[in-house]
């Protein structure tokens, strides 16, 4: 739902012409380009626990960033008020960045608009914002509870957390281009405690889309169980595999943390404009197998990456890091594109106010194939097939990786066996691209409470079909 | 730091809560202003200044509970929100177990907010120019070419930073808390490229409360060393094996044993550790002390969030597990004595009789040296875990040379008791004092 520019300007008490001198401060000292970042976020949180919805909350947090950019190099510093005083004072301590410095070439904030024409706010309106009330959310999270202990016996203890954020922001920049936006986020997490024959287990399932309090539905209640009990026979059976080198199939959806670790970071501009990234200056060379595409994309409709526009005003777009096997971009934000004289591609993203913008994924996901899922599994002698996740790392410069899976299956003979759980994969990044030997036609991405934690957090989702990995380091006993 | 004018205003916001039909209250002012300035590849790379304010709002009214916060601190604005707050609590069931904590549990010797000993005067001479100073002197760009050997020096970073945090607790009881510290930071990350264009980088980092106490000059070449030994890893075959895991590192494997000791995991039955209270679970050489009145030294706090006073307090001793966190609600739940919400400040306690890793390989002899963790997590229910890590093999107490993807799994609680050495070679950059740690019997894959 995005309100009227008067109703922006209101909620932080400024106008355009305070805006203009702000940035003009900005730039006083010499800078190229100067940015202004308001934001207010209102945020409510429930936790049902025992029974009860007995805890809870209300957030909010408030100011404007002022970014100062001079070449490659940047100032910022931010205010909690919107005091023309306290703001001038913070443009002024990020102007110092371009204080004698030689001089460079200007921003062009037009460069985007080339690519993306139109009016200051994008046509596309990803996340409607049907309804921001709080009446049901208590009997929903009790519903859930309820619905666990009901089907599944061995319940324990069940905790529901739900959220709801609401994200009121407001842009310029040097190149006089003013954005405004309100960004949702509706979120339930749930932990649920099981127990058998004295062994403890927990499994835990999370949804969060871009939309107002109408994502807690009954279809979710329902899909919420559900997802809470899956496979929890298994998870008791379960056993590590014999650690080692193996093929490794990853089931559809989550498994696009692979994705998102091995590779998606390393894509990242910010790595290779410092000569970081393990995949620097490979742009337009081949870096996996033919007919394999990936996606960062944040213009999916209600999903927890996308965006109208990223946080640096640049327009939310789909942007394809492989295609058929070839690098063709990197991720970009604005200091990154203007260092490679290419685009922004709407990935400049930030944490809050507080943090400078930095290339961030969104949605990141690869192109359905044309295997049959099944016969991936199939032509596996011996290996694992993994379904559910929990965290993940990359080491940049070396393109290793690791994910942790909390379950999946042995496979045997082309079978799926004994099931399996609580073991690290680890791996190489450009020698795990190369050793895809089949993509099924199957993808699914996946829409849990994904949250990247590079230097600041942000929220992100995942996606990829069942993918065949020749060979992986996986942990095991 | 906190200007009288806010202590008025959390204060007032207090009383106004009171007044506003709250049955008790308690109000967290924090405040902290921080300065960082980058450089990288020896020129400078960003500069930002963060001042931050923020109040929290803990409101007890009609037998509910709930935790608020805000940083807009005027008082129109405050007011209106503690109206907000009390009215999302009607969307609460009643907790008769929620309540501040008893006033004689709560710190009453933290008056001033200097009694840890972690404020530093000399952070008010800090400007623009000595900051860049610092952070300048801290980089080796410019003799790089004097330090390549076998390697190219590719990207270095730092990033060079002060800070000041200043935090006051009061509550409707009376309790009044307050928490000073400076600190002042350096870290370093150098990226190096070997001949065959292979990169590996290193890092390395220090942060003291006293700037007098920072070593600036050590951190880009410790960085820049320790990326250029990744060079040439190797994969090795997997199997039993001991691990050292050298300080610094250490804590991976420290913070699920506290994690699990937590009431709130407790209370879940989400703990490998629910039942432990006072049995021997690990051997006799495993001890952990919480100390969190070290005068001086990083992490040091007299009280924790709900104002209640810390103490040197064993948590396992001799392989009995001594002490699970418990705060007052959560003791209240499980119908036991409360004690603190959290481990401040833990310290490993030395065993197997060697001072430092150097003295720790000698005494293993061969295994795997842990530099770093590379991902992986651990089951909270059960406490299997699996991490990747990197490091080196050493055979004979020496470094033979760096390993790559490999990975350990096992329990932790087997983990624990397979624990050989614990030096006492803990940085006191770090809050917690874990020194370099070694492990026999560790199931390695690689």
């Amino acid at each position: 739902m995005i309100k009227t520019k008067a109703a922006y300007l209101n909620l932080f008490g400024v106008t355009e012409e305070i805006l203009e001198r702000l940035v003009a401060e900005g730039i006083s000292r010499g800078g190229d380009y100067s940015d202004l970042f308001f934001e207010n976020t209102s945020f409510i949180n429930l936790l049902l626990r025992d029974g009860e919805v007995a805890s809870g909350g209300r957030h909010v947090d408030y100011g404007v960033g002022i970014r100062v950019l001079k070449g490659d190099k940047t100032g910022y510093a931010y205010s909690e008020t919107t005091e023309l005083s306290d703001m001038l004072s913070a443009a002024r301590a990020a102007s110092a960045i371009a204080e004698g410095s030689a001089s460079s070439f200007p921003y062009e904030g037009c460069r985007a608009r080339k690519y993306f024409p139109g009016e200051p706010n994008p046509a596309a309106d990803r996340y409607p914002l049907l309804s921001e009330s709080t009446e049901g959310l208590v009997r929903f999270m009790k519903a859930i509870e309820k619905g666990i202990f009901a089907c599944e016996q061995r319940t324990v203890k069940v905790m529901v957390s739900l959220s709801f954020e609401k994200d009121d922001v407001l842009l310029y920049n040097s190149c006089r281009e003013l954005k405004y936006d309100t960004r949702p986020m509706a979120t339930v997490a749930i932990t649920a405690i099981f127990a058998q024959d004295g062994k403890m287990e927990n499994n835990t399932f999370s949804r969060s889309r871009r939309m107002g309090t109408e994502m807690f539905s009954d279809a979710l209640i329902e899909e919420a169980i559900a997802g809470t009990v899956r496979g929890l026979d298994e998870r008791f059976d379960a056993k590590r595999p014999k650690g080692g080198k193996m093929s490794v199939v990853m089931g559809a959806g989550a498994s696009g943390i692979l994705l998102h670790e091995a590779m998606g970071h390393a894509f990242e501009a910010d790595f290779a404009r410092k000569g970081q990234s393990i995949f620097t200056g490979r742009l337009g060379q081949k870096v996996c197998p033919s007919g394999i595409t990936i996606v960062d994309d944040g213009t999916l409709k209600g999903n927890r990456g996308s965006l109208n526009f990223d946080d640096e005003g640049v327009p939310g777009q789909r942007t394809c890091m492989v295609e058929d096997g070839v690098l063709t971009s990197f991720l970009h934000d604005r200091i990154s594109a203007r260092h490679f004289g290419v685009a922004p591609t709407g990935n400049g993203r930030r944490e809050s106010f507080r943090h400078i913008p930095i290339p961030r994924m969104r949605s990141t996901y690869m192109e359905s194939g044309d295997a049959d899922p099944k016969s991936l599994v199939a032509e596996v002698k011996k290996g694992i097939f993994v379904d559910t996740f929990s965290n993940g790392q990359v080491k940049i410069g070396e393109g290793d990786f690791t994910f942790y899976v909390k379950s999946g299956f042995l496979i045997e003979d082309g079978r799926l066996t004994a099931p399996i759980k609580d073991v690290n994969i680890i791996g190489n990044g450009p020698e795990t691209l190369s050793e895809i030997v089949g993509v099924g036609n199957d993808l699914i991405i996946d829409e849990g409470a994904w949250t990247c934690g590079k230097e600041q957090l942000a929220p992100v989702t995942c996606g990829i079909p069942t993918v065949l990995i020749k060979s992986l380091t996986v942990g095991g006993e | 730091m906190i200007t009288p004018e806010e202590i008025r205003l959390a204060e007032e916001t207090l009383a106004f809560a009171l007044a506003s039909g709250a049955d008790s209250v308690r109000i967290t002012l924090n405040k902290s202003l921080q300065d960082l300035v980058a450089m990288r590849d020896g020129a400078l790379d960003k500069v930002t200044h963060s001042l931050d304010r923020s109040l929290q709002l803990t409101l007890f009214a009609d037998g509910r509970f709930g935790s608020f916060s805000i940083n807009r601190l005027e008082k129109k604005a405050l007011e209106e929100f503690t109206l907000d707050a009390l009215a999302t609590l009607r969307l609460l069931a009643p907790d008769p177990l929620r309540s501040l904590p008893a006033p004689e549990r709560t710190a009453k010797d933290a008056v001033t907010g200097l009694e840890a000993g972690l404020f530093d005067p000399a952070y008010a001479d800090m400007d623009a120019s000595a900051r860049l100073d610092l952070a300048r002197r801290s980089t080796i760009w410019a003799r790089k070419a004097s330090l390549e050997d076998g390697f190219t020096i590719i990207s270095e970073e730092e990033e060079y930073s002060d800070s000041i945090s200043d935090s006051l607790l009061i509550d409707s009881n009376g309790t009044r808390c307050r928490h000073t510290d400076t600190s002042f930071e350096i870290s370093c990350e150098v990226t190096v490229q070997d001949p065959s264009g292979a990169r590996f980088s290193g890092f390395w980092w220090d942060s003291r409360p006293f700037l007098k106490d920072l070593a600036l000059e050590d951190c880009a070449l410790t960085a820049a060393r320790r990326a250029a030994a990744a060079i040439g890893p190797v994969r090795c075959d997997g199997g039993l094996m001991s691990i050292v895991v050298e300080t610094g590192t250490a804590a991976k494997l420290v913070a699920p044993i506290l994690n699990a000791l937590g009431g709130f995991a407790i209370q879940q039955k989400n703990s490998f550790l629910d039942g432990s209270l006072g049995k021997k679970i690990f051997g006799d050489n495993v001890t952990i002390f919480d100390k969190p009145r070290s005068i001086g030294r990083n992490g040091s706090k007299f009280f924790d969030s709900e104002g209640v006073a810390t103490a040197e307090t064993p948590v396992i001793e001799n392989g009995v597990v001594k002490e699970y966190f418990l705060s007052t609600w959560i003791a209240a739940k499980l119908g036991m004595s409360p004690t603190i919400e959290d481990c401040t400040r833990a310290c490993v306690a030395p065993t197997g009789g060697c001072r430092d890793c150097d003295e720790i390989l000698r005494s293993v002899g061969e295994g795997i040296l842990v530099t770093g963790f590379n991902g992986g997590n651990y089951n909270s229910s059960t406490g299997e875990y699996s991490y990747g890590i990197e490091g080196f093999l050493f055979k004979d107490g020496r470094k033979v040379h760096p390993v790559r993807e490999m990975l350990i799994t096992g329990d932790l609680v087997t983990l624990w008791n397979n624990l050989t050495h614990a030096g006492s070679d803990a940085r006191p950059c770090s809050t917690k004092s874990i020194p370099t740690l070694a492990f026999r019997n560790v199931n390695i894959s690689g």
